[in-house]
């Protein structure tokens, strides 16, 4: 396992950005209300490599969520720029960023996010509904075969609430792996799941990792998951710490 | 997309369950109120088939006047009225004279089975369509030669009477007709005339007949007069009549009535029903509009986790709109579907014995209705969705 900890004050080395696939520079969010500034993260200068597999990790409310929402462009930072390969999305459209999102990125959450009322292969198809282009035959085809990547063909027809925690997740990511994206962003996937079922998740991902080349960046507090990622990246109040 | 709406909102049919049978409720109405509507508003629409503008309806009571003199009253009355300036034809009526809330029906037949055709039946001299301005179509009207006594009287039918008589397209003329008439009578058709709807705009239009009154007939049409009058007549014509009338017998009572005025009462009392059915139809509206609306508000707050991963997974904020518009569609289509069962059996079942396209224009447009109240509803409520943070929203989640 190797471990590349960047500093919150080192510049992103400009050969790695031109192959990053997620380069931030200069990443700043701040949260304003009538009475308070809250700085969610501060000067954050960071790559992610084309096939990297990145665990996030830090205290609770140090960021690490935010940081996720802004390397997904679900959030804008205050300051700073996103690139991803290598082209910077600063100026892009909310069409733009939608489309990137479609084709570029999954996403697999704490809670799963499965809608309840649509079944295991509709919940997977539904990156596909947003892309031109793609017959129902094929979106029921991909959405088949990414089920059959996380052991979840028996289920199509089942609905969320009729599957344990772990399917539920197994299903999230099929539905991220559904879209065929280059980067999985996993906020705390097995934050949820006890200790057998969080295994089973984690070697999921890294089986994707590892046989498919997906890039991931996996926010967790468990450090014996984060272990076995290629690198870890350490936050506290907002800033990247070694 | 659609598919998915569909099967969205399918699955979603028992939480939705209340909405559906809202908007299935809301169309039954729509579509009774609308049939009423439509029904009132074709009648409205088709030819009077006469000109009530410039004509006057007089009333006659003979009072006290012993009954073998007031024929020759009568008579008096008419001459001193068509040599009156200002007035221009004169005819003998009954009660069932235009906008008059009067009508005289029965049923005409050719011969045993044969088509009937239920209709009004008039009573009417030589005068009638010069003082109405009546089309006669085929044939001709009544005149001199009908005052001999005949076996089969004339009749003169209009057009609508010759198409229920004659469905194979034939011509009336000449035939022999029979009608109810307290006993069977036999009469001959002389004429076939244009339409005469004295029931007012709002009348459906039917099939009508009119039968001859001689000048010598001292039985019937003795006291109604109508009388068309030169254009700008008024007040000093209405009372110079009223004058002559009481010069000529001080016991007879009248009174003068413009068509135009008494085409407005009955306008008024006709069009009561419908406009209170309106006003109870618009204050439905507002309430389902209202309901749609809260139920639309209610859903886009519980559901920003679903529209938050709907766009991390790469749905704009324009496709968050039209889902949301997209899904109260699809609701409004599932009650519009039970509704059409419904509404579907008045035209099957001939209903009212009113016109198919009549339904199928109310269908029409209590549909319509409903998916433009949907969609306007939905456009506030779709606004917000679409301007959800997804951060925002999957973070609350």
């Amino acid at each position: 396992m190797n471990q590349f900890p960047t500093s919150a004050t080192q510049p992103a080395p400009t050969v790695a950005a031109a192959e990053a696939v997620i380069q931030l520079t200069g990443i700043e969010k701040v949260y304003q209300t009538k009475t308070i500034e809250t700085v969610a993260l501060n000067q954050v200068n960071l790559s992610i490599q084309r096939g990297e597999f990145v665990s996030v990790m830090g205290p609770s409310g140090c960021g690490k969520s935010t940081l996720l929402s802004i390397m997904g462009l679900l959030d804008e930072p205050t300051s700073g720029t996103v690139a991803i390969d290598g082209r910077s999305v600063t100026s892009y459209s909310d069409r733009e960023l939608a489309n990137l999102r479609n084709h570029k990125i999954g996403f697999v959450f704490q809670s799963y996010h499965l809608i309840n009322d649509l079944s295991v292969l509709d919940n997977v198809e539904l990156p596909l509904l947003y892309r031109s282009g793609v017959s129902g035959k094929e979106r029921r085809q991909r959405a088949l075969a990414a089920l059959d990547t996380v052991g979840l063909s028996a289920r199509t027809r089942h609905f969320p609430s009729q599957l344990s925690g772990g399917q539920r997740q197994r299903v999230a990511i099929a539905r991220a792996l559904a879209g065929r994206p280059e980067i999985i962003l996993a906020d705390e996937p097995t934050g949820n799941l006890d200790s057998v079922m969080g295994e089973e998740i984690m070697d999921l991902l890294l089986t994707l990792n590892r046989q498919q080349g997906a890039t991931i960046v996996m926010v967790t507090h468990d450090e014996q998951q984060a272990l076995k990622t290629e690198r870890i990246i350490r936050f506290f109040d907002g800033s990247q710490v070694n | 997309m659609i598919r998915h709406l569909i099967t969205l909102m399918w699955n979603r049919k028992r939480a939705n369950g209340l909405l559906i049978v809202e908007i299935f409720l809301a169309f039954v109405v729509l579509f009774s109120v609308g049939s009423v509507g439509v029904y009132t508003w074709r009648n409205y629409q088709t030819p009077l088939g006469f000109d009530y503008q410039d004509v006057w309806e007089i009333d006659l009571n003979p009072g006290t006047q012993p009954r073998a003199e007031q024929f020759g009253t009568l008579q008096r009355i008419l001459q001193r009225l068509r040599s009156t300036p200002g007035i221009v034809s004169v005819s003998r009526s009954v009660s069932n004279t235009p906008f008059a809330f009067s009508e005289n029906s029965t049923t005409l037949d050719t011969g045993e089975g044969t088509p009937q055709g239920y209709g009004d039946v008039y009573d009417a001299d030589a005068e009638l369509p010069e003082v109405m301005g009546l089309r006669i179509v085929a044939g001709r009207w009544f005149d001199r030669r009908d005052d001999a006594v005949s076996r089969r009287p004339p009749v003169v039918i209009t057009e609508l009477m010759q198409r229920a008589l004659f469905p194979d397209g034939q011509s009336a003329i000449g035939k022999t007709v029979r009608a109810s008439l307290g006993k069977p009578e036999e009469f001959q058709v002389i004429g076939v005339s244009g339409p005469y709807r004295a029931g007012g705009e709002l009348s459906e239009p039917r099939p009508g007949f009119f039968l001859y009154v001689s000048p010598q007939d001292t039985a019937r049409a003795m006291q109604v007069l109508l009388v068309r009058v030169r254009p700008g007549a008024g007040a000093a014509l209405e009372k110079r009549i009223t004058n002559d009338v009481r010069a000529i017998n001080a016991s007879w009572e009248m009174g003068v009535n413009p068509l135009p005025t008494q085409r407005l009462a009955q306008l008024k009392v006709n069009l009561a029903p419908p406009v209170i059915l309106g006003m109870v139809c618009i204050f439905l509206i507002v309430n389902v509009a209202l309901g749609l609306f809260g139920v639309l508000w209610l859903n886009i707050s519980r559901r920003r986790g679903e529209i938050g991963v709907r766009r991390a997974m790469g749905a704009t904020a324009g496709n968050i709109s039209l889902q949301v518009l997209g899904e109260i569609l699809v609701l409004t289509t599932f009650g519009l579907g039970l509704g059409l069962l419904v509404a579907a059996q008045f035209p099957l079942l001939g209903v009212m014995g009113v016109q198919t396209g009549v339904y199928l224009t109310a269908m029409l447009l209590a549909a319509g209705l409903l998916y433009l109240l949907a969609t306007v509803c939905a456009l506030y409520p779709s606004r917000l969705a679409a301007g959800i943070q997804p951060a925002v929203a999957l973070r609350e989640e």
